[in-house]
């Protein structure tokens, strides 16, 4: 009877460890960081055994208070609840890399706020990715987005607190936005549940339904930060504390990508609207969103800077994916969110060392750090190679499946497009190499810095031996995602 | 023009939308953007809570001497929960607004862009 | 200009708004699929089922409990993220802007003979939430309200005696806590997480369920408002 309570594991320790660290950590600051790691280290267990039975078993659900839907709120485990398992994967290699970053970056007086917010905002994640009630998807929003505006500021440097509130003003009208959505979905079919509202929404009124829908993917796409609505990224990634800068970018984003998956299986399972003209604005936004996304990075000098808006070129590729509607589109999009998630992880945490340890952040001042920290460059180096989507990195296959779904789709164009975007993305990350690598150190003195402590290291390393294993076994989760994707496509014929 | 009578409550609810948008929108100063940002919150809230009126609606409040219709019970519960975001929004975002004051002496948006 | 083409979106953005409320199901009727769907669940079995006489009560705290848990942690997430953004990053000196003023001897005179009415009402408003408007979450405020009056009143420094920093730790988290230590016990006797009883042997829990979550809301609202005022005042170090 207990051994099906992992669901509560995975929701509920997080938000107890949250609210215990500033008890635990009242004496001392550095404590906070021991207790969210062992903390996160329970969650992560749950969300693998969640994944394995998901795996194991197909899909299966938890009646929250014993209330069947939709009368109590139920949590949904699919195939792209899986997405747990990488949420807890960088989130707890993240709070690793705390362990050694924090101690530095973080002033000492909010340390046990700074990992009891970073707890909230995993947690959150992990809700928004399980939860089978668009209600209390939005209450998940909540948690994690207010731990994400926070977590932008908690340095207190520079501009710090001035991204924060503009990512907070656009985050919040989001968030109103889906709001607003679920109030327009509930009073045209009386239900909060997904699967009940895929029932009940196919015979409603289309126009407030597109009405709603619009609302929906408004908030969402602000959240993923597509272009045009990308404003708030650069400035609050590229701010924020190195392990956050991962957070956010690896997968807080991608919360905005998986509210639209959300979206898309209840409205192509009732049908209910014709999605051709959102799927083309997507698909259009998508490619912009790559081209610009690739275009601004290339002038930037700043490293984070850089990778911020390389952020916004890859939702450019999972949207563009998801617009395409087609099974091989919507396979790739679905795994880049994972790869994705792991290579901007990746790059993170390394430019983050490089900062770290030298003290400098823009390319023109880190020339030469390759031979000062080989290790942290050559994974900085795998990281790039594989967003670039060189095979056999983990970049490739789906960006490959992206490009087939648009063939499939007969849009060549986007294929094009795709390869294009590709060649700019190559172009400045060849930049950031050769200033590593090849260019002559503008400071001398930036040749003695050593590699960064251990707990910074390893977490870089085994992001970039994941970059290449997940290249190389890339179709692991491919064929995971598959038949979820295919059920989902199943009522349009795709 | 007389189904946006009958839903006259939603129609209102619009306005407001747009209304707080706007002072998000146009308006330079900080507290004014939360101000409006409040405001798109009182509006959204106020379109979920329409959505449980029920004309004659007595509060679900059962026991002796309670008699239907009720109103709807459930945006009711939901709009709890939405104020609380609310105020931890609202919180949150005035702390930033604080310390942006503390440090750059102004919460002009025009003067701030040039600090950026 | 930058207005003008602000109005010109927005009401650009209207028409489509308006004509999408204007085809939604009308207000107020009772053939909405809004309230014959899930609601008369609710409002027929309710009462019987979770042993609340108020409905919204009912939802809120049993059928969907796990909103309300979530809703708990985004308020105390609020309160970290104010501390986290606000706390001095060093040890700041003595703040000399810091409130300590004496104000009006009548306001002094007012919360003073106010206070313990107010106390009353909002233990009034948490204990019988469950069966007359109100709940917790409202009481709880009222109580933090009160704590701020308080604050304005005789200082800040003054005011936080009442709740002394190890104490404050506890009870920040309490609404947190409390959830899920009631949504463990239902997980054990019951099978899910935040199970009530609804019949059976331990329906005798029902009501001290209830009470535990409502005062636990009550207690860390109180708490984490008057801390969220505190720290924006800078009179927590």
């Amino acid at each position: 009877m207990y051994g099906t309570q992992w669901p509560v594991v995975l929701l509920v320790t997080p938000l107890v460890g949250a609210a215990l660290t500033p008890i635990i950590a009242r004496r001392r600051a550095q404590l906070a960081g021991y207790w969210a790691l062992f903390t996160f280290s329970i969650v992560s267990l749950a969300a693998a055994a969640l994944t394995y039975q998901i795996h194991t078993q197909g899909e299966f659900s938890y009646y929250m208070g014993g209330w069947a839907p939709p009368i109590g709120i139920e949590l949904r485990f699919d195939e792209f609840s899986a997405s747990i398992a990488v949420i807890c994967l960088v989130g707890w290699l993240s709070l690793l890399y705390c362990l050694g970053y924090a101690k530095h970056a973080i002033p000492e007086r909010r340390i046990p706020y700074f990992y009891a917010l970073m707890l909230l905002c995993l947690g959150g994640m992990n809700g928004f990715a399980v939860t089978g009630d668009i209600f209390n998807l939005f209450v998940f929003l909540e948690i994690l987005s207010l731990a994400g505006y926070a977590l932008v500021a908690i340095t207190g440097d520079g501009i710090a607190e001035l991204a924060a509130f503009k990512y907070l003003v656009m985050g919040a009208i989001s968030s109103l936005s889906i709001l607003l959505a679920i109030g327009i979905m509930y009073s045209l079919t009386g239900t909060l549940n997904m699967t009940d509202l895929a029932v009940r929404l196919s015979d409603v009124e289309p126009f407030p339904a597109a009405v709603a829908v619009a609302a929906l993917t408004l908030g969402f796409c602000v959240k993923a930060a597509l272009f045009p609505l990308h404003i708030w990224l650069p400035d609050a990634h590229s701010i924020a504390p190195s392990p956050v800068s991962a957070v956010l970018s690896g997968l807080v984003v991608k919360v905005g990508v998986l509210g639209m998956l959300r979206m898309f299986q209840i409205l192509y399972a009732s049908q209910v609207l014709d999605l051709t003209a959102l799927n083309n604005v997507l698909m259009w936004l998508g490619a912009i969103s790559i081209v610009m996304g690739a275009l601004f990075a290339m002038v930037q000098d700043d490293i984070k800077m850089m990778l911020a808006y390389s952020t916004i070129s890859n939702i450019g590729y999972i949207f563009l994916g998801l617009g395409l509607a087609s099974t091989y589109g919507i396979i790739g999009a679905s795994v880049h969110i994972f790869n994705h998630a792991i290579i901007k992880a990746c790059l993170f945490l390394g430019a983050g060392s490089l900062i770290h340890q030298t003290g400098y952040r823009k390319l023109s001042d880190l020339r030469g750090v390759g031979k000062a920290m080989p290790i942290t460059s050559a994974a900085i180096a795998v990281g790039a190679i594989s967003i670039v989507g060189i095979p056999p990195t983990a970049g490739f296959l789906c960006k490959w499946y992206i490009a087939l779904g648009a063939i499939e789709a007969d849009r060549l164009f986007f294929a094009v497009a795709l390869l294009f975007g590709a060649l700019l993305i190559f172009v400045y990350y060849i930049r950031m190499l050769n200033a590593f690598y090849f260019m002559p150190p503008s400071h001398p003195e930036i040749l003695e810095v050593g590699e960064a402590p251990l707990t910074m290291l390893i977490p870089i390393v085994i992001l970039a031996i994941l970059c290449l294993v997940m290249g190389i076994f890339g179709r692991i989760p491919l064929s995971f995602i598959e038949p979820a994707v295919i059920n989902m496509l199943a009522p349009i014929g795709g | 023009m007389k189904a946006l009578w009958t839903n006259i409550d939603y129609v209102a609810s619009v306005v407001l939308l747009l209304i707080g948008l706007y002072a998000i929108m146009a308006k330079g100063n900080l507290v004014k953007k939360l101000m409006g940002l409040n405001i798109i919150e009182t509006a959204v809230f106020a379109f979920v809570m329409a959505a449980g009126i029920v004309d004659g609606g007595d509060a679900p409040i059962m026991g002796p001497g309670a008699n239907p219709p009720f109103a709807n019970p459930l945006p009711q519960g939901l709009i709890l929960t939405g104020i609380v975001v609310a105020f931890s929004t609202s919180a949150l975002a005035l702390s930033l607004i604080i310390r942006i004051y503390a440090r750059f002496g102004t919460i002009e948006s025009e003067e701030l862009w040039g600090v950026e | 200009m930058r207005r003008v083409l602000t109005l010109a979106l927005l009401i650009l953005a209207s028409v489509p708004l308006l004509y999408g409320v204007a085809k939604l199901p009308p207000i107020g009727s009772v053939d909405n699929p809004a309230y014959t769907h899930v609601v008369p669940h609710y409002l027929e079995k309710g009462p019987e089922e979770t042993g609340c006489e108020n409905i919204v009560t009912a939802i809120i705290l049993n059928y969907r409990g796990f909103d309300t848990n979530g809703e708990v942690t985004v308020i105390f997430t609020s309160l970290m993220a104010v501390f986290g953004v606000l706390l001095a990053a060093k040890k700041a000196k003595e703040q000399p802007g810091a409130i300590e003023t004496p104000v009006s001897p009548v306001t002094h005179f007012i919360v003073r003979t106010l206070a313990p009415f107010i106390v009353v009402f909002s233990a009034y408003m948490i204990i019988y939430g469950h069966s007359t408007p109100g709940g917790g979450f409202q009481g709880g405020t009222i109580i933090g309200a009160l704590l701020i009056a308080t604050s304005l009143v005789v200082g800040s420094k003054h005011a936080q005696t009442f709740l002394p920093e190890p104490i404050r730790l506890w009870l920040q988290p309490a609404a947190v806590l409390t959830f899920t230590v009631v949504g463990l016990v239902g997980m054990l006797l019951l099978g899910k997480y935040l199970s009530y009883p609804v019949d059976g042997a331990y329906l005798f829990l029902r009501v001290p369920f209830l009470t535990a979550i409502e005062f636990g809301i009550g207690i860390g609202g109180a708490a984490i408002v008057a801390s969220v005022f505190w720290a924006m005042e800078g009179s927590i170090e």
